[in-house]
């Protein structure tokens, strides 16, 4: 039958009374039922949006209490390339939100797998997996920082026990950005760990009966079953998770400031810096600007080519 | 009937004179329970002295009757809330605890109101500092002037780097205190034992003005600087001078030879911890006597002795101002105006001074840190003090420190943690101070680059 027929009822038109065409007046309410929405849109997010974009092409200077903007023109975007906390920012952000979701996916997606095999206890695991991700991010400072301390830390404790000598974890320039990342992954690999485990246990059970009849050991079931199809569950999760780390500056401005050096300098708190700490409200902007649409492109370049690999076309 | 009216008129009577007399009662009574003045709140950092002007407000209070509420932050957060507060409608605050390294902005933007128009009267007490008269304003040639300028704060805190140094070991050792940095980094290699204990430790991190305040001392004791001469107007940039090269690394040799393993990551906190934990043999570091003599918070009570900073030889020591100065937003009502300047004349008289000593913060005035007590245990560090505020200095008077501090921030850091030569990370800084000073319009320039 019925693929055909069932296009064909597809495509007739709508009976009944969700489908008639809207009348005149019945127009004026949409729009008025829509029109509170818009407005929050517009003031919430449009126009601080554009507000960001006209500060970025101007300079403010204060005089008797008083701001006076200059136009610039392209001047803020033109000195980006060429500010080395901004260039560093970049290049710490990309590689810190990379190494530490690419972990964080790897460890959630794990976790889920042998939570979800659990039969009794579940709730403890998924509880006591949670706790990190219910502390705040300015307590986590405190805890690590005080782990990592070189002098009165217990990880340099541990290891001097072992007989290692003990590490300036957060002071080094070539373990300082490590030290990051692995709190950030303690932190949030609780976050991938919740979607990809509410994934797994939405998996029809059905395909995994099939498998077992025709003899599929647990590793042909991860990869020819499970994973196909948690792919747009881990796209999900994935980007979320990017998008936040893109954003990461509690971590930082805690455990390290940016230093040693540039070590451990990301953009959120490269903005922060010029925005706020030094004052320059239009290169902070342009740096905000740029940062945006950096990241927006990133993450519909990663969807796209994620989606491309679901699909496979 | 006659009785009434009589009974009657007698209470009309002790009313009237209960009317005149409960007022004058409660006035005699003292000001412990009738405030004078609007309540005001004062925006502060989280500092080493905040302990001793907390209790100094509370002594206030009680005097006086009058209300003080302490909005307490980290320091740049506490810049960030005086920027936004000045430049609102109304500010929040009543009275601003300003930076030495940030009061230009506030001056130099019309943020704050001249004291002599909130009262035509007021004077700074003569035994109060003027910290290189950094209480005055010449708006015309934006540059602090005592001659012509006007009185926009009063100074709440003196701070200045000291030289802190383990009085104890000393005397075991049979070592004297160190005037030059040879001296200083003779007698650090002589504590040094780590990890037990470090000769030296030293603030190496960056912040809002954390590591370049530490550097300014080794620098200026040297003949070098960021600038020439600001006050007379000379904004050549000599932060790539062979002199400053010099001071930097007199510090980078103390940080390895007798130093901290992790000197670039070195906050002001750890460095303190360090000390107060029986850790260090030295630092350079602002006041924090109150921390170190407390048994409570240190290991070391009353083993801690205090020093002007060493210099080089031929060089006076010249520790880079870090003052803290008290200042009254223009955008506040008369009346809290009044209460803020209440405060200061309160804060500024040798009564106050005296308590704040006493609750652990150095004073102000001249008067209390030159005075007996001086002589007394406690109050040990006054001496050096006193000796080195002489001849402490501004670091900036143009009201574009933010920027230049970020460059030296993170110049001085990379420096020293490792991460570019000491003379390339200087012309670095240079190039870029460089750069904001042309585009805020001065002249400002530049010596040839140092050998990389």
């Amino acid at each position: 039958m019925a693929a055909a027929d069932t296009r064909a009822v597809a495509r007739a038109p709508a009976a009944g009374p969700m489908r008639t065409a809207a009348l005149p007046g019945e127009r004026g309410w949409r729009a008025a039922t829509l029109a509170p929405a818009l407005v929050v849109f517009l003031g919430l997010t449009l126009l601080p949006m554009l507000n960001l974009l006209v500060l970025s092409f101007h300079d403010v200077a204060w005089a008797e209490r008083t701001a006076s903007w200059s136009f610039v023109g392209l001047a803020n975007f033109r000195a980006l390339p060429g500010d080395g906390l901004f260039r560093a920012g970049i290049l710490n952000t990309l590689i810190f939100a990379v190494v530490a979701v690419g972990l964080q996916m790897v460890l959630g997606f794990g976790l889920a797998l042998l939570t979800s095999a659990v039969v009794r206890g579940k709730l403890v695991y998924r509880t006591i997996f949670l706790l990190p991700i219910l502390i705040p991010g300015i307590v986590i400072g405190a805890i690590w920082k005080l782990m990592y301390s070189f002098d009165f830390g217990v990880i340099n404790t541990i290891t001097g026990l072992l007989g290692f000598a003990p590490q300036d974890w957060l002071g080094q320039g070539h373990l300082a950005l490590a030290s990051v990342i692995v709190v950030d992954v303690w932190h949030w690999t609780p976050f991938c760990f919740l979607l990809l485990l509410a994934g797994l246990e939405s998996l029809p059970q059905d395909v995994y009966e099939a498998a077992a009849i025709d003899g599929a050991n647990g590793w042909q079931r991860l990869v020819h079953i499970t994973l196909p199809l948690m792919i747009p569950t881990l796209v999900v999760t994935f980007v979320f998770r990017m998008i936040l780390a893109f954003k990461v500056f509690d971590e930082i401005y805690l455990l390290t400031g940016g230093g040693p050096g540039t070590a451990t300098e990301v953009i959120s708190f490269s903005i922060y810096r010029r925005f706020f700490t030094e004052d320059r409200a239009g290169y902070g902007s342009a740096m905000s600007i740029v940062t945006f649409f950096g990241i927006a492109l990133l993450i519909i370049l990663i969807t796209a080519f994620l989606r491309r690999r679901e699909t496979g076309r | 009937m006659d009785q009434v009216k009589a009974v009657s008129a007698r209470l009309r009577r002790w009313g009237m004179a209960a009317t005149v007399a409960i007022p004058a009662l409660l006035a005699a009574a003292g000001p412990s329970w009738a405030a004078d003045e609007a309540p005001i709140t004062i925006v502060i950092n989280q500092s080493p002295w905040f302990a001793g002007f907390q209790k100094t407000v509370e002594l206030y209070e009680e005097e006086t009757g009058n209300s003080v509420e302490l909005d307490v932050n980290p320091f740049a957060g506490s810049l960030e809330k005086q920027r936004s507060a000045v430049r609102a409608a109304e500010s929040p605050f009543d009275l601003l605890v300003i930076n030495a390294g940030f009061f230009v902005e506030m001056y130099a933007g019309g943020f704050l109101q001249p004291l002599n128009e909130i009262d035509p009267d007021f004077k700074l007490d003569p035994g109060i500092y003027t910290f290189d008269d950094s209480v005055y304003w010449n708006a015309e040639t934006k540059l602090p002037d005592a001659q012509n300028g006007v009185l926009l704060t009063v100074p709440i805190n003196p701070f200045i780097p000291l030289l802190h140094y383990r009085s104890d070991l000393y005397e075991e050792k049979g070592l004297s205190v160190p005037e030059t940095w040879d001296q200083l980094l003779e007698n650090a290699r002589a504590l040094n034992d780590p990890p037990a204990m470090y000769g030296i430790v030293q603030r190496g991190a960056r912040g809002a003005f954390d590591v370049t305040y530490d550097m300014l001392p080794y620098i200026g004791s040297h003949g070098g600087g960021i600038f020439r001469d600001q006050k007379s107007g000379d904004f050549t940039i000599t932060i790539n001078s062979p002199e400053t090269l010099a001071g930097l690394e007199t510090y980078l040799k103390l940080a390895k030879e007798a130093g901290h393993p992790s000197t670039a990551g070195q906050s002001q906190a750890n460095v303190i911890q360090n000390m107060a934990t029986g850790k260090a043999g030295h630092i350079l570091a602002v006041l924090a006597a109150s921390t170190f003599d407390d048994p409570n918070q240190s290991i070391v009570a009353g083993q801690v002795g205090f020093a002007p900073p060493p210099h080089a030889e031929g060089h006076p020591s010249t520790p880079p101002l870090g003052h803290w100065l008290g200042g009254i937003p223009k955008n506040i009502p008369a009346d809290r105006q009044k209460a803020a300047l209440a405060f200061l004349k309160w804060f500024q008289t040798e009564a106050a001074q005296k308590a704040y000593a006493e609750a652990g913060s150095p004073p102000v005035s001249r008067a209390v840190l030159e005075s007996d007590m001086a002589k007394e245990e406690q109050f040990r560090w006054m001496g050096a003090l006193a000796k080195a505020l002489p001849t402490a200095q501004l670091t900036f008077v143009i009201p574009e420190s933010a920027e230049i501090l970020a460059i030296t921030e993170l110049g001085f850091n990379q420096a020293i943690s490792g991460e570019v030569p000491p003379a390339r990370a200087l012309n670095r800084m240079a190039e870029e101070i460089a750069a904001v000073m042309t585009k805020a319009g001065y002249d400002a320039p530049r010596l040839d680059p140092l050998p990389e």
